[in-house]
């Protein structure tokens, strides 16, 4: 795997985020995808009062902000999903599935008591922002890992490894490449992992395939994805 | 979307280990215009190590070894690297400090994930313990099971908090 590309590690979005890129793919690429990662940080992280989420967080009910375009992409997909998912998906936790709503540019806080997370998904949409920023810098192939959110393009064959949380190491679970894989532990024990050509429904829909436990549930398929339970 | 999966999902798990960067390439990385880098070690005595404890950062060594990237004589800032211990795993990482003292990068160097019989000796149990319980776990939304790291990062936000503070103190007390 490591013969020919050169890797690269930051600790962003609170995991640890891999870059691959081809050994002559030059730093500004490697560059331009942490970069691009950080700036999602910036927009969706619930821990910083100055991002989107911390600033919807701030509002009062019936009070709307204005969202940066990167939280707009985000927040559709998440409507989409939540929708087409009968509300499995839900950026909301159960807290107020109904409590927000997006209008334009602008997010509105329908309730107070909704409290948002888009940790389901905006690793995965951070993945897809990197992977696109290493080809618009010309990369043939290379991969994009947040901490198990990953997507391999081009030249990369990414070997697929699952953290073995009782033993400690990893065991070889598969092969990925032109596409995005993402795992979530079960709160009972066990893992969903879903297979998926954008890294953003595959974080997304290990959520749809966690709670409805239907590895056949028909939104996977919609969105050409596959999904284990194992 | 091409996905090979493996047959013999039930072998056993294997250690996982990546080079990213040695300390020359990182340190070259954060400061590209230096022309050289010079080691020097900082010992904090025993008021600095006090200073510190107040402000809620454990230094955790009275020694810490420092790059100085350096172009002629002027200091361009410094680079100090660390080693933090996960659940599973053994990060070593190098942060990137300007001469005013403010944060430039981090750059992981290594990444080891360990069989669980290597964390379950003493030592590295020891190092483990009361890191979790201090600091605010993102754990829900951030499960990392493929080659990730869902504690450590939170272990390397420590560290480098506590070299931010060391290096401060260390120019403050002119000892760099």
């Amino acid at each position: 795997m490591s013969a020919g590309w050169q890797r690269r590690a930051r600790p962003l979005l609170g995991t640890l985020v891999e870059v691959g890129v081809p050994a002559q793919g030059g730093d500004d690429a490697v560059a331009a995808a942490f970069g691009a990662v950080a700036a999602v940080q910036a927009a969706m992280s619930r821990f910083d009062p100055a991002s989107d989420v911390g600033r919807f967080h701030a509002l009062s009910a019936g009070q709307g902000c204005t969202v940066r375009p990167a939280t707009v992409s985000v927040l559709l997909a998440a409507a989409a999903l939540q929708r087409e998912s009968g509300g499995l998906f839900d950026i909301t936790q159960g807290s107020a599935p109904d409590g927000w709503r997006l209008e334009g540019r602008t997010w509105w806080r329908l309730d107070a008591t909704t409290r948002v997370d888009l940790g389901g998904i905006a690793k995965g949409f951070a993945v897809d922002r990197a992977v696109q920023a290493l080809r618009r810098h010309g990369c043939a192939g290379g991969w994009v890992n947040a901490g198990g959110d990953l997507r391999a393009f081009g030249s990369a064959e990414l070997p697929l490894q699952l953290r073995d949380e009782v033993q400690g190491g990893v065991r070889h679970f598969g092969c990925l490449a032109d596409g995005a894989f993402a795992t979530s532990r079960l709160p009972g024990g066990g893992h969903v992992s879903v297979a998926a050509p954008r890294a953003l429904w595959a974080d997304a829909l290990t959520k749809v395939l966690a709670f409805s436990g239907d590895p056949g549930h028909p939104l996977l398929a919609r969105l050409g994805a596959r999904g284990f339970v194992h | 979307m091409r996905l090979l999966l493996t047959v013999a999902t039930l072998a056993p798990a294997t250690a996982f280990a990546v080079d990213y960067l040695n300390v020359e390439q990182a340190a070259k990385l954060m400061f590209p215009e230096a022309e050289r880098f010079e080691a020097r070690q900082i010992d904090l005595d025993a008021a600095t190590l006090q200073k510190l404890d107040a402000q809620g950062v454990k230094a955790r060594s009275a020694r810490w070894p420092v790059l100085l990237a350096k172009a002629g004589s002027t200091t361009l800032g410094f680079v100090v690297t660390d080693e933090v211990i996960g659940k599973y795993e053994l990060i070593s990482y190098a942060v990137g400090i300007g001469s005013d003292g403010t944060l430039k990068s981090i750059e992981v160097l290594s990444y080891r994930e360990s069989h669980g019989h290597e964390i379950r000796l003493p030592a590295w149990r020891r190092q483990f313990v009361g890191k979790t319980a201090a600091s605010p776990l993102r754990l829900g939304e951030d499960i990392a099971n493929i080659s990730g790291a869902t504690l450590s990062c939170q272990h390397v936000t420590d560290g480098v908090r506590r070299i931010v503070a060391v290096l401060d103190q260390a120019r403050r007390r002119g000892l760099l």
